[in-house]
């Protein structure tokens, strides 16, 4: 229960933070909440040389919008999320997802940047992320780049970040309306999904579906977009029977795992009645 | 008794050792920094069965900031909680035994070097097959490989009982047109998780005495050990017991790490500190076995049990630790519930390469309470009565002997029953809310204390010394532990209340084997109880020498004295009172410092029967719980919560109201968190979930509404007539919560914990049966 030795490093800008993890490429890990990170290196699964912290650096940590997207800095807690108004009011699945992770101290300390770096399977704000479509963006000393939240994820603990790069911040295309939803089985321990389904969706005049997105963690070894769900109900009409024949595809094509607290058969099923549910509760969540 | 008011007892009264946690100023044993003191940790097996070739701890010795490095070599003496289960070692000596048993320990200057030395030392293994169920493990006919040399085919103990004709039983209940039923269930192996992790400190002092601070529920036990296994006479160890974390019987014998402190303690001549981690919990276990449970019982058509055939095996590990205690409290406390003129017992403790199972809340019954109460369901479905009513017509009488001679004395399960069904509008909602939605009923008892000690000695269970001197001040010394529980203020209550003085003149000094009189400990429910009855007893003793003294100043006979509200008066002439202080000068002037004693001994007819095993069972008294629980279930995702759960649990009185609320809220939590959700898992012999974020327990945040009824039958025997309040009503909340899921979507889930996938396949199969029986209406029984 004692972590390896490592050096520590809290430099108060990210410019500093970027020279120092190129500098230490293959020793260094950024920590930026320490929720996943300091467990890991307690139980020594992790035993990184270098830690390189975030948490002075004040200018990652902040929600607003510009050029119709909402920008959420990386260490931005999900507290500091779960309680924007301004969020609840323009794009509630943020807030929702994010009362839905761990404990208060959890969500005091962890950071939304940290959560998705760290790429935990069973992870919440994975599968609202690719619900919105989000853009994360990537910094290093060599420049920025913008990574789509499908292909954010590469695998279990993967992401697409290189190891010389920093998540900055997050991108939310603006939500159009407020059909949002984040349905969650969680592990009754840890509070960690089983399966997590976000879904944001849009409708046109006719009560058809003009948009949706559907992002589904826990089930598999990343989180992924329900895309044969969301092809299913793209342009049609909205009724029951619609909707739970597109969740029945909530799995397709994915790999769904088995462990302690549910054998994949389960949490297939699980993930299907989820998706059914999320959608459900994502228009009735219609402020219109 | 006869009935009066009390000034403190009855009332509700806010934990007198309260405000120190509250506060954080509380010193557990982790808190305690000696000068000097050096660090321990202890290096445990990686095989479930391997025998050990060879260890060299050189290495590690000669890593800077190591102190010193104890091994098997260093304390061979075989020791247990049982004198029939002396199997333990402080290390390994030959053998290991399951993922975790100790094989050295190291101190260092700091906890992180202690840590790196266990990494240099090299121990060489010979892997052996490990038995991982009972069903393996019973099967070996080879010596050589049995857990224990002396342990035939891994069986630890088995006990078969017959006591009436269980067949004629059986016989009766089928001529009448009755039911009979054979049905299997099973609990996984659970474990205590007490807030505090198990921690020490020993510091072994330059005049060959040796002091142990420790998170313990019997610091006698431990005291006793350590003697036997350091060598030194018990008058050369003082145990201290500080603040505990909870134990829930998971504290409750002496552990490797507070031998270890003590040895490298008097090694290295500083003050050595123990501390678990979470996982380390996890292998000192001791929590409940996995028990499989065969359970046939007949009942007439008129709702009578006419005989119960049980046969238990328990999977209890690599140690024997309190488990022959367990596989019979399983067997013998079936009897003291319900009234039962047949039974035939069939127990099995069964070693395994595991960790030790040993005694946790609820010791013996939980599972096959379990067991029982879902079969009672099933047994009135077929002869159409209304679960509750069965229950009714199946209770004991008060001052009874049962079957297996267990002396039941005031006896309140009965009023529990009534009690649960009317706050919980049973007769309105059972069989009646709709499809999703239902209530079940369970019941349980406890004893209050067990008759006959661990230890073969006619010594008095319970001793209470308490001292007052001129500053008025009552100290009352105790060697009952108090770990969350307690007993510190119901030890002040009774003592307040039995000399008629204000409660915050009381101080408990508790567990300090050097200042407190033998007090066999917190487990099996006894504190109350026995050392309540001593503490009244000593109560008594003072008060006799200050009546004494009090008649010569009022010129009255102390026989019609009474003491109160801080004064001593004539029966019935409270104008006449002298002060309690005055009475207290006139008799210190007299003959000093007022020192009184009181013991208590357990009545030996309530000591139980003359055959192998009766030992074990027999409680000084019982106390009994009925509990409503209400459900609602999802069935198409099979997830459920519990809505309500109403308990009555008769605690013969309640001492203190608001910490028997709060010890039967806290049995409920427990049992919930059993019914629901916990399980250590293990693969290979490795327990797969050893953390909190892993394993599942219910606190106060998962609580439903509990609706806690006191019930009250004034036990003839018990202190102020109070009986146990903290274990008994664990057991049926499992059953009870069992029930309710069945009545909510019927299917019955007999192997715990009761989670929504095992609904869900239940559900599916159901509806398959359902079907194939072509709507010809089937009774469900999945």
């Amino acid at each position: 229960m004692i972590p390896a030795r490592f050096d520590y490093f809290a430099p108060s800008t990210l410019d500093e933070a970027l020279s120092l993890l190129s500098q230490h490429l293959d020793d260094a890990k950024i920590l930026a909440g320490g929720h996943s990170l300091i467990p890991a290196m307690k139980l020594r699964l992790a035993q990184p040389a270098m830690l390189i912290s975030l948490g002075r650096i004040k200018s990652l940590s902040y929600i607003r919008e510009e050029d119709g997207q909402i920008r959420i800095g990386a260490m931005t807690t999900h507290y500091e999320i779960e309680s924007s108004a301004r969020l609840r009011e323009i794009c509630p699945l943020l807030p929702e997802c994010a009362a839905s992770i761990g404990d208060v101290q959890v969500r005091n300390k962890g950071t939304i940047g940290g959560s998705l770096a760290h790429a935990d399977p069973a992870a919440d704000w994975p599968a609202a992320i690719i619900a919105l479509g989000a853009e994360l963006v990537a910094t290093s000393t060599n420049g920025e780049r913008t990574i789509h939240a499908d292909d954010f994820f590469i695998d279990m603990f993967t992401t697409a970040l290189e190891p010389n790069e920093i998540l900055r911040e997050i991108r939310v295309p603006l939500p159009t309306g407020t059909s949002q939803a984040y349905l969650k089985a969680a592990q009754p321990a840890s509070g960690f999904a089983i399966v997590g389904v976000a879904v944001n969706l849009t409708r046109n005049a006719d009560g058809s579906c003009q948009m949706i997105g559907v992002g589904i963690t826990g089930v598999g070894p990343k989180a992924y977009r329900a895309s044969a769900v969301e092809d299913a109900l793209r342009g049609k009409m909205l009724d029951e029977q619609t909707i739970k024949d597109a969740a029945a595809h909530a799995c397709d094509g994915v790999d769904a795992n088995s462990d302690l607290y549910a054998s994949a058969e389960y949490r297939r099923h699980l993930a299907r009645v989820c998706t059914r549910r999320a959608i459900e509760a994502a228009l009735r969540a219609n402020r219109g | 008794m006869s009935e009066r008011t009390f000034s403190v007892i009855g009332k509700r009264i806010p934990a007198t050792d309260g405000p120190p946690k509250v506060t954080g100023t509380a010193l557990y044993a982790d808190d305690l920094r000696l000068p000097g003191m050096l660090y321990g940790k202890i290096l445990r097996s990686p095989h479930p069965h391997a025998r050990i070739l060879r260890i060299d701890t050189s290495k590690a010795e000669r890593l800077p900031g190591v102190m010193g490095v104890v091994t098997g070599k260093d304390a061979p003496a075989r020791y247990g909680i049982l004198p029939i289960g002396h199997d333990e070692t402080a290390f390994c000596l030959d053998k290991v035994r399951y993922v975790g048993d100790e094989i050295a320990a190291v101190c260092a200057i700091s906890e992180q070097i202690a840590e790196e030395a266990l990494d240099l030392i090299e121990v060489e293994y010979e892997v052996l097959p490990a038995f991982l169920t009972p069903e393996e493990a019973m099967a070996c006919e080879d010596p050589n490989l049995w857990i224990h040399a002396d342990r035939k085919r891994n069986i630890e103990k088995e006990y078969h009982h017959h006591f009436g004709d269980v067949e004629r039983g059986f016989r009766e209940a089928i001529e009448s047109g009755g039911a009979v039923r054979f049905d299997r269930f099973f609990q996984p192996r659970v474990t205590h998780a007490p807030m505090e992790p198990h921690a020490c400190v020993a510091h072994w002092e330059h005049d060959g005495r040796v002091t142990l601070w420790t998170s313990t529920q019997t610091p006698h036990y431990v005291h006793r050990t350590l003697a036997e296994v350091l060598g030194i006479p018990m008058s050369s160890i003082r145990v201290i017991k500080p603040f505990v974390g909870g134990g829930f019987g998971g504290k409750s014998e002496t552990f490797t790490h507070e031998i270890a402190a003590c040895l490298l303690s008097k090694r290295t001549g500083r003050p050595v500190k123990f501390t678990f981690t979470r996982e380390e919990v996890f292998y000192a276990h001791r929590g409940r076995p996995e028990q499989y449970m065969e359970l046939k019982t007949g009942v007439t058509k008129d709702g009578r049990i006419t005989a119960v055939e049980a046969k238990v095996i328990q999977d209890g590990g690599a140690y024997c630790s309190y488990g022959v205690v367990t596989i019979l409290y399983a067997g013998a406390l079936l009897a003291a519930i319900y009234d039962i003129p047949n039974i035939k017992y069939d127990g099995y403790r069964v070693l395994t390469n595991k960790p030790a199972c040993g005694p946790m809340r609820g010791h013996g019954t939980v599972g096959i309470r379990f067991a029982f109460e879902s079969q009672l369901d099933m047994l009135a479905e077929e002869i159409g009565m209304d679960p509750a009513e069965l229950r009714l017509k199946n209770c004991l009488r008060p001052n009874t002997f049962t079957v297996n001679s267990l002396r039941v004395t005031s006896y309140g399960y009965d009023e529990c029953l009534r009690r649960v069904i009317e706050a919980s509008d049973w007769k309105n909602k059972r069989g009646k809310l709709p499809f999703g939605r239902g209530v079940g009923i369970g019941g349980s008892h406890y004893v209050s204390g067990a008759a006959n000690s661990i230890i073969r000695s006619k010594m008095p269970h319970s001793n209470v010394s308490i001292k007052i001197d001129y500053d008025g001040g009552v100290t009352v010394y105790t060697g009952a532990a108090e770990i969350g529980q307690g007993t510190e203020t119901i030890h002040a209550q009774i003592v307040a209340e039995e000399l008629g003085v204000a409660l915050d003149r009381v101080r408990v000094i508790a567990a300090d084997t050097a200042i407190t009189p033998v007090d066999l400990g917190s487990y099996s429910s006894r504190v109350t109880f026995m050392a309540g009855n001593a503490a009244r007893e000593a109560a008594r003793d003072i008060k006799r020498q200050l009546f004494r003294v009090a008649a010569e100043l009022l010129g009255e006979s102390p026989d019609r004295l009474v003491a109160r509200d801080e004064k001593i008066f004539p029966q019935d002439e409270p104008q006449r009172a002298i002060s309690y202080q005055e009475a207290l000068m006139a008799a210190i002037e007299q003959g000093g410092t007022l020192i009184g004693k009181g013991a208590y001994t357990p009545p030996p007819e309530a000591q139980g029967g003359n055959f192998r095993g009766a030992g074990v069972g027999p409680g000084v008294a019982y106390s009994y719980s009925a509990q409503v629980a209400e459900v609602t279930v999802d069935p198409e995702t099979g997830q459920f919560t519990v809505d309500k759960i109403w308990v009555a649990h008769d605690c013969g009185r309640a001492i203190n109201v608001l910490n028997v609320e709060g010890q039967v809220e806290g049995s409920v939590w427990m049992g919930l968190g059993q019914a629901v959700a916990e399980e250590q898992i293990f693969e290979k012999g490795l327990t797969m979930n050893p953390g909190l974020l892993e394993y599942k327990t219910a606190s106060a945040v998962d609580s439903p509404p509990i609706e806690t009824i006191i019930v009250e039958t004034i036990d003839p025997e018990g202190p102020f007539g109070a009986k146990e309040a903290g274990e008994g009503s664990l057991a049926a909340t499992i059953p009870a919560v069992a029930n309710a899921i069945y009545d909510a979507v019927g299917v019955r889930i007999r192997d715990l914990p009761i989670t929504p996938e095992k609904i869900l396949k239940a559900l599916a199969e159901k509806r398959r049966r359902d079907k194939d029986a072509n709507g010809h209406g089937e009774k469900p029984t999945a």
